[in-house]
């Protein structure tokens, strides 16, 4: 029988949807799932795993562990697959997993797959798909050996559902010291307001098209009016007219909305790989030859900022008052 | 301060790229240095000018053609270069590529070893991280800004998940910047001439003392088994002209929409 130790992922010191998925999907194929929780002040999350169908729910809780330093988290990781001894190891694909998959694979000698945007998994045999190429071609990985499989699985590829709840079984983990090699001093927290782009219905995206910080203002009414997310390019966020966080594209965020609107951006290949799974693109360019008009459904050569505005007048939010305008 | 690049070659995948029978069409596809890999070489020639003195050592794996894209690196301003040549090789992956750098590092004295965040034809991530484990080295990805150069100890800022990162990492290290760390200058053709006197050294296996079972078909962990070509988005309609005109034709459209009437319109 398969047993998945999940390594579980926070947003604002909560277990994030993603991670409630992939626990979601592993239960949903009726194997033992057990999760792992590391952080700062974070332990009663362990409550939300357990109601999530976690048999087991490894915790380490510590002020040390504020930051994401890699040589602590892997150290409990190790710990963790120690004591669970799963047959696999399942993280979200993110910044935060990005470091700490392949560094902890490597530690227990075995090899990884990542950024997985679809699984079949039939007992112990997986296959495992993964976009490259910047989503142009999808590689279909098998496993080689026969050992733990550590996978990272794409937000938003499983749906989350009601588990069979067991006795809250937690086990606290070790502390490690922190390793004098790598220090984190501290950490900028960027706030990103507004809607949470991987999950939105809708985003709206601007790339350097937009122009300056007041071009990206004059686009606002329209990503409240849609409680839709507001992303960016790379180059616009380069630029300082969005926050990092609005990235969208491979470095930045995958997207999977109902419907893109992309403003003002060309449509990079990097760009693309993030939203291509959007179901219904729309783009304003004033470029014709700007290469997102190859990939998008409806699209308009002209002025954004003479498109805006009538889209604004036009499209009814589910809730009809732009949320600019509420008072508080 | 000595520092170690590895760089990868890749199909260019601005290019047309075409699958057939479970494998990616060769023909007519050109290869170049993967884009992350670039920004590491920059980065790479940026410290040791910001530092005043050291050497950047460009290291790839592959077939013949990998020559032009160190030669490439070497025109950028890289010092020397090391080419792993060995059909043993084919078929590896992250873990046996990992393996493979560590066994070849191990024997050298970098003191930053710095690398792409992931390779532009596989875009799987996991070679540094790995590596930097192989090795026991501290791990700093995805830099986005150089605070200090020391000769024992770096302070970077990275883009983690909560955020901006301020990080004091002792030496050696692994390194991989951030898309925006450097913009990777074209070689010059001064650069150009210059990289043709500059060494490239080419290796076998056994001439680095790496048992072929560490790669390739032997060592490798993860198998791609085929690739698949996923359905092509193409574009749709697009309309030019005055914008109150082709807003209203394009508004027109998604209120009939199936997906467009049920988010935009309801």
């Amino acid at each position: 029988m398969e047993k998945i130790l999940i390594v579980a992922e926070l947003k604002k010191d909560e277990v994030n949807k993603s991670t409630l998925e992939n626990l979601s999907y592993a239960n949903s194929l009726g194997m033992e799932t057990s999760a792992v929780l590391i952080g700062t002040g974070i332990k009663k999350q362990a409550e939300v795993l357990v109601e999530y169908g976690a048999k087991t729910v490894y915790v380490a809780d510590d002020i040390s562990l504020k930051f994401h330093g890699t040589f602590s988290y892997t150290r409990i990781l190790q710990e963790a697959v120690s004591l669970s001894e799963p047959t696999q190891l399942w993280f979200t694909a993110s910044e935060f997993s990005a470091d700490l998959m392949p560094r902890i694979a490597a530690r227990l000698g075995v090899g990884a797959i990542s950024d997985i945007t679809k699984l079949e998994l039939k007992g112990n045999d997986i296959r495992a798909y993964h976009p490259a190429m910047s989503s142009k071609v999808i590689q279909e990985c098998l496993f080689e050996k026969d050992e733990i499989r550590v996978l990272s699985m794409r937000g938003g590829i499983f749906d989350i559902s009601e588990a069979k709840q067991t006795a809250p079984n937690i086990v606290k983990l070790s502390i490690p010291n922190t390793d004098l090699r790598a220090v984190i001093r501290d950490v900028v927290i960027e706030t990103t307001e507004g809607v949470d782009l991987t999950e939105a219905n809708i985003v709206v995206a601007v790339g350097r098209g937009v122009k300056d910080s007041e071009g990206v203002e004059r686009v606002r009414p329209l990503v409240d009016m849609l409680q839709a997310g507001y992303g960016a390019t790379r180059g616009a966020c380069d630029a300082g007219l969005m926050p990092h966080g609005a990235q969208v594209g491979q470095t930045g965020k995958n997207v999977a909305p109902q419907i893109y609107i992309a403003l003002g951006l060309s449509g990079a290949i990097q760009h693309v790989a993030g939203m291509t799974g959007s179901k219904l693109i729309i783009a304003v360019n004033n470029d014709p030859e700007a290469p997102i008009f190859n990939v998008a459904d409806y699209g308009i050569v002209g002025d954004l900022f003479k498109v805006v505005p009538i889209l604004t007048e036009e499209f009814k939010g589910a809730n009809s008052t732009p949320i600019s305008t509420i008072e508080i | 301060m000595n520092i170690a690049v590895l760089i990868k070659q890749v199909v260019d995948v601005e290019l047309n790229i075409r699958v057939k029978n479970d494998a990616l069409v060769e023909e007519g596809l050109t290869y170049v240095i993967s884009n992350w890999d670039e920004i590491a070489i920059e980065t790479a020639i940026q410290i040791i000018e910001s530092v005043g003195e050291g050497t950047v050592t460009l290291i790839s794996v592959g077939p013949d053609r990998v020559q032009d894209a160190l030669r490439r690196g070497l025109a950028m301003g890289a010092d020397e270069a090391v080419h792993i040549l060995d059909t043993a090789i084919d078929g590896s992956d992250s873990y046996a590529y990992a393996k493979l750098f560590a066994k070849i590092l191990e024997e050298q004295d970098y003191d930053i070893i710095l690398g792409g965040k992931q390779a532009q034809d596989t875009d799987a991530g996991l070679t540094m991280s790995m590596l930097a484990e192989f090795m026991d080295l501290p791990q700093v990805m995805n830099v986005s800004k150089i605070v200090s150069l020391g000769k024992e100890q770096c302070t970077f800022h990275r883009r983690g998940e909560l955020g901006n990162e301020l990080i004091d990492i002792t030496l050696p290290a692994v390194l991989t910047p951030n898309d925006s760390l450097f913009e990777p200058r074209m070689p010059s053709l001064r650069g150009m001439m210059q990289s043709k006197k500059k060494p490239i050294e080419t290796k076998s296996l056994s001439d680095i003392g790496v048992d072929p079972d560490l790669v390739g078909k032997s060592g490798k962990k993860v198998k791609v088994n085929r690739l698949i070509q996923p359905d092509q988005r193409k574009g749709g309609q697009i309309f030019e002209g005055e914008e109150a005109e082709t807003t209203k034709q394009v508004l027109a459209l998604l209120a009939k929409n199936e997906v467009g009437k049920e988010n935009l319109f309801t």
